[in-house]
């Protein structure tokens, strides 16, 4: 054996590359000299040829072909004994060529397959364009992978569309989804007005086919800092400070003053047992998020409050001073269905030496400080409750304001005790009521018709003041505006207004759609909603410090604000916090490297108010009755 | 090795470009996984061009031994590429999950292929001979002729066939074929081990003829010996790339799938 016989011009088969090999040297026997030919025959094989020796034919072959052959020629010169070929065998390369060819026909078969067979199609198994389970919400999608893939269910040839069609899957997303602004706009929100900003997408955050739960990208500081003006590294590094006034952007709805009623009226002695201990005294910290808010009047105010509000009466109808009568006694006898009785002869000397009602005359239109002007109209109003009881103050009440308003401000309003006051008056006596009016409502007493508040959130009450600040910003004529104005600030009046509201109900001023101004009281408790991008969960940070003394760690009683000073103009945007505004340092302390997050998720929100489509609520509603029709 | 520390240098180097790219994508809101993907196709385009070169001997497309070292660490590369661009180990979805099973397949079965190509010639090498895997059986037969006819000698000469019996009964079914394979391909002493206890046996029943015989079959048997352990390391060189290969042309093919899928629903 030469084993070092290497050269390729000394050895008869031995490159790999060929398509076949010898199949006797695949069985361990002595291969043929000449390889198998390209086509895969056997190329060793070699006949033998007679050949004339010393008078003898012999059949004779070369020793590498098998040798001389046994038996000699036959009688026509042909020699009889040939090798038998062998079958030649693959070599490794072309038997690694096929099974790589099938792997690759059998990918292709599984994938055409996958397509033909769809399980979406309703006869397949498998689905290999399948990427991966939904989220849970959008696993229930009734129309399948098309919900949100318009090319899927297409074809070849959808297909082969969509490749050079530029798709938008966020369209299908904003069939249900709804926001507070623009779908594809960066928080939904025209807040770069001064340059172009990129178009979103909902899969720049929100990917799907990640499982249960639907993987929604961390925005990161980097993130943000790709579009915002302002590039900081996070945010106790280069965070931009809190504005001004944070977080007590919004004037409260209720006028609470922190300052006096913790350093004044909770130490004084006389309300010291009914004061709170602490804050969570009045805010409810159970129910806490955003904020913390304060409990019902009926549990933290009532105590002290509670008396005051049936104290401040309204009064409807006064009887003023009058300069002559003028009031036809047959006729108001008549109306009154009273005794005759015939005026007397003598100088006519009112038994009012009052002004009339700011109310009356604002509904009478007449100068309240001018009895020779009131005089008669007053005196035919008089006439006229007489006559007609309520029905004269309904008509005039109703005209003042686009929806009538009668309903509520005179709801309750004894028509009797109107009559018989007017018919009192008429007679220039005063009304002698048959008991002191002890309880809440209508009532007339002497000189006036007034109402009493029967508690916190009456009805009367509260439509008097919506009444009175409505008609204060609606007229045309400069003296009925005087007039309208005189009324509004006696019935908002914290110590004389009726049922004391405005003591504690904010009033502001406010534009409506149209561009017109209006006043409008706050009666519930406002949230702020002025700052829908950002968040903070007061439940988070008063679990881990605490709910005693957690609030004066960032809430900093500031005893000298103007609080009150604030209210009493109608504009909510100028107003001072009993609390200076908190820093970011305040929050640093904690929100820093190595101590808790300070992810820009953790504070603020991307998208501006999201929510569904109203067609998702209604289906979404109508789903038990489906549920029970299929039962 | 100062050549394998280049091409890993420039492979982490580009992998640490990319990643870097990827970031600056994902922080600008768009789609790192196009970046990772790229980068990936392209780097498994490189791994299937090895083959290309392999099939294109005669033109000069580099040493096929920096092709191997590029091939080598490209398939690394692609990896930690793969695990970028998935961002998880074992993804979601049905058709990426039997890509990643090929690709994982492909991996690992070209991580035993680096293995065996590292540590297999050195073992050629210690065995002192050398000879063309395709030459084996000409080899083989050529040496199983010669002790068979040393062994018919023996018996006209000697007039013994004691050395004729042992062989029909032992040695014939060594020299028949390779033997000893498994062990063999684990670097085992099996065959060796076999061959001396089956030739010092015989020998104290042999006369000193009949010995200088049994030495030359012996010494044919240890070359068959050596010839063997070259064809089981050589085949296992070989025979690997019947598991890689075939994987790989599936990863591509389910790759230019991806692709199609991606265009049709990702564009």
């Amino acid at each position: 054996m030469d084993t070092d016989k290497f050269n390729h011009d000394q050895s008869p088969y031995e490159r790999p590359n060929f398509p076949y090999r010898c199949g006797r040297g695949a069985l361990w026997r002595t291969p043929c000299h000449n390889g198998p030919k390209i086509d895969g025959s056997c190329g060793g094989t070699r006949d033998c040829e007679p050949f004339f020796k010393e008078d003898r034919w012999l059949c004779r072959r070369e020793k590498r072909f098998g040798g001389a052959c046994a038996e000699g020629p036959g009688p026509r010169g042909e020699c009889s004994w040939q090798r038998p070929p062998c079958a030649p065998r693959k070599t490794l390369r072309v038997i690694r060529g096929r099974i790589a060819f099938l792997a690759v026909v059998a990918i292709v078969a599984l994938l055409a397959s996958s397509q033909a067979l769809n399980p979406d199609g309703g006869s397949g198994f498998i689905s290999l364009s399948d990427a991966g389970p939904l989220s849970k919400a959008h696993k229930k999608f009734t129309e399948g992978c098309s919900s949100c893939h318009a090319v899927y269910g297409q074809g070849p040839v959808g297909w082969a569309k969509a490749v050079f069609t530029q798709l938008d899957i966020s369209e299908r997303c904003v069939t249900c989804h709804s926001f507070g602004g623009p779908d594809s706009m960066a928080h939904n929100n025209d807040l770069a007005k001064d340059r172009v900003v990129r178009k979103t997408e909902c899969i720049m955050c929100h990917r799907e086919h990640s499982g249960k739960k639907m993987s929604t990208r961390q925005s990161t500081s980097e993130q943000c800092n790709t579009c915002h003006k302002n590039k900081f590294e996070s945010f106790s590094r280069g965070h931009p400070e809190f504005p001004d006034g944070y977080p007590y952007f919004d004037r409260n709805a209720i006028k609470f003053d922190h300052g006096s009623h913790l350093k004044k009226h909770f130490e004084n002695p006389k309300f010291t047992e009914k004061a709170p201990t602490s804050c969570i005294g009045c805010h409810k910290v159970t129910l806490s998020d955003r904020e913390v808010r304060p409990q019902a009047y009926e549990t933290i105010c009532v105590d002290c409050h509670g008396s005051q509000i049936t104290k401040k009466d309204l009064v409807l109808v006064r009887l003023p001073e009058l300069v002559s009568d003028l009031i036809d006694r047959d006729a108001l006898v008549q109306a009154c269905n009273s005794l005759t009785e015939e005026k007397s002869d003598e100088e006519f000397l009112s038994v009012s030496t009052e002004m009339p009602a700011l109310v009356s005359a604002f509904l009478l239109n007449v100068p309240e400080d001018d009895p020779e002007i009131y005089n008669q109209p007053l005196q035919e109003f008089i006439f006229s409750m007489a006559e007609e009881s309520h029905f004269s103050i309904e008509d005039m009440v109703n005209s003042q304001t686009e929806k009538p308003m009668a309903d509520q401000l005179l709801e309750g309003l004894n028509p009797e005790v109107l009559k018989r006051a007017a018919c009192s008056w008429g007679l220039n006596l005063e009304y002698e009521p048959p008991a002191e009016a002890k309880f809440g409502g209508w009532y007339a007493d002497m000189l006036e018709v007034r109402y009493k508040p029967m508690g916190h959130r009456d009805p009367v009450a509260k439509s008097w003041v919506e009444f009175a600040l409505a008609v204060s910003t609606i007229q045309d004529d400069e003296d009925k505006m005087a007039r309208a104005i005189a009324m509004r600030d006696q019935v908002i009046s914290p110590k004389e207004g009726v049922g004391g509201c405005v003591k504690c109900h904010a009033v502001s001023e406010t534009t409506t759609i149209d561009g017109k101004k209006k006043l409008s009281i706050e009666w519930k408790y406002k949230k702020a909603n002025d700052r829908p991008h950002s968040n903070y969960s007061h439940t988070s940070h008063i679990e881990i410090m605490g709910n005693k003394s957690s609030c004066s760690n960032c809430h900093i009683l500031d005893a000298k604000a103007e609080y009150m000073t604030s209210f009493k103009g109608f504009d909510a945007s100028k107003w001072s916090s009993n609390f200076p505004s908190i820093k970011r340092q305040t929050c640093v302390q904690c929100h820093t490297e190595s101590q808790i997050n300070q992810d820009c998720q953790s504070c603020h929100v991307y998208h501006l108010n999201p929510g569904f489509k109203k067609k998702m609520v209604s289906v979404k509603r109508q789903m038990p009755e489906n549920k029970k029709t299929q039962k | 090795m100062k050549r394998v520390w280049g091409y890993i240098a420039i492979a982490i180097l580009f992998f640490v470009l990319i990643w870097v790219w990827t970031l600056q994508v994902d922080n600008s809101l768009n789609y790192p996984e196009f970046i990772s993907g790229g980068a990936l196709f392209f780097v498994i385009f490189i791994l299937c061009m090895f083959n290309v070169r392999k099939r294109l001997p005669f033109l000069p497309l580099w040493p096929a031994h920096k092709w191997f070292l590029l091939h080598s660490v490209a398939g690394f590369l692609a990896l930690f590429l793969f695990w970028l661009h998935a961002d998880v180990l074992w993804p979601k979805g049905l058709y990426v999950q039997i890509l990643t099973i090929l690709f994982y397949g492909t991996t690992l079965s070209g991580i035993l292929g680096l293995i065996m190509e590292k540590i297999y010639p050195n073992l050629l090498t210690r065995v002192g001979l050398e000879c063309i895997y395709e030459r084996i059986p000409r080899d083989l037969a050529e040496i199983r002729n010669k002790a068979e006819s040393l062994v018919l000698e023996c018996t006209e000469k000697t007039g013994s066939d004691t050395l004729a019996q042992h062989y029909i009964e032992t040695l014939g079914w060594f020299f028949q074929r390779p033997r000893f394979f498994i062990n063999n391909i684990f670097g085992g002493q099996n065959a060796q081990t076999w061959v001396m206890q089956q030739c010092s046996v015989l020998e104290r029943f042999l006369n000193e003829a009949e010995r200088g015989y049994l030495d030359q079959v012996y010494v044919l048997a240890e070359t068959k010996r050596k010839i063997d352990f070259h064809y089981s390391i050589q085949t296992m060189l070989k025979k690997w790339l019947l598991v890689h290969v075939p994987l790989a042309a599936a990863v591509m093919t389910m790759v230019i799938w991806h692709l199609i899928v991606i265009q049709v629903f990702f564009n």
